[in-house]
């Protein structure tokens, strides 16, 4: 009987640590949009400085049809540059979240063009 | 016989100014800026990783949410290309390397192909990019920093690309393509 006991006790214990690790997992990740549907000269830089955090996503997206250059990067509170990428149009950068960093994004054509969104995660 | 002849110029020089008005580029053009990669018969490993259509970029710029009509165009020890047609006229290229764990992707307006590349450019810890691209039929090699390599299912992969500019050409023409930074 006291076996019984201690062996639902541990089937108890081993879900509630299972759930609370799912839930701290869930609430740990976000993301955010930090340019939202503006006209972006190219030495505009959009970013996502209000905390460093350990992203794991940056994305640029002009919309349908684009085809100028675009920068993701993120740079941390040190001031060093990771996860630079270069794209011809819309742009996305997927990478472990080896940093705390500040995110950002950038039109890198010659002339002004709208940017629907630039979106990080973490 | 005066007025039709200045009536035949002025129309001239109308034409003329609103071809260069809508961009009629003086860069060169190789190709129409079909890929003929993406029409070859799929394979299981054409397949994204469901990873990449998690992603919120796919919903955004993939023709349709399951990454349909991708196909692989290269792979490079850990690193994997793959073509996928996008949304209203756009074309993509997407990048996994599974050793780094990174992914990445561009996608752009088909013409973009006429004159140059789809591209992505990484900048690695010891400065130099690695540089990837998507061209069109005809286009047969990518070259920086005078080493050239070769286009293989409208794909190719530069690495360790010192400066800020590439090039794309086939066996009579070539382009100019400026990463910037």
């Amino acid at each position: 009987m006291r076996l019984r006991f201690q062996r639902r006790r541990a089937v108890a214990v081993a879900v509630t640590a299972a759930l609370a690790l799912t839930l701290a997992s869930a609430a740990g990740a976000g993301s955010y949009i930090y340019w939202w549907q503006r006209n972006m000269t190219p030495s505009d830089r959009g970013t996502d400085s209000l905390t460093a955090r350990n992203h794991i996503y940056n994305e640029l997206y002009f919309g349908p049809n684009a085809g100028w250059k675009s920068e993701v990067w993120e740079v941390t509170p040190a001031g060093y540059r990771h996860f630079d990428k270069w794209c011809a149009g819309n742009c996305f950068n997927a990478h472990p979240g080896y940093y705390y960093t500040y995110a950002y994004c950038a039109n890198r054509d010659g002339s002004t063009h709208f940017v629907y969104e630039c979106k990080d995660q973490w | 016989m005066q007025l039709g002849a200045a009536a035949l110029a002025a129309a001239a020089t109308a034409g003329l100014l609103t071809q260069i008005g809508r961009g009629g580029s003086d860069k060169v053009q190789i190709g129409n800026g079909s890929v003929s990669a993406l029409a070859q018969a799929a394979r299981p490993a054409d397949s994204l990783p469901q990873s990449v259509l998690d992603y919120p970029f796919a919903e955004r710029n993939f023709a349709s949410a399951n990454g349909g009509g991708s196909r692989l165009l290269q792979v490079q020890g850990s690193l994997r290309l793959y073509g996928v047609p996008g949304r209203e006229g756009m074309l993509c290229l997407v990048e996994v390397d599974t050793a780094a764990e990174t992914a990445g992707g561009a996608c752009a307006d088909r013409s973009v192909l006429r004159t140059g590349s789809i591209y992505m450019a990484d900048r690695r810890e010891d400065g130099s990019r690695l540089v990837v691209g998507l061209v069109g039929d005809g286009h047969t090699y990518g070259e920086a920093n005078g080493r050239r390599a070769t286009v293989e299912n409208n794909s190719f992969v530069l690495n360790h690309v010192d400066g800020g500019d590439f090039t794309v050409g086939s066996a009579t023409a070539s382009q100019h393509v400026d990463i910037g930074g």
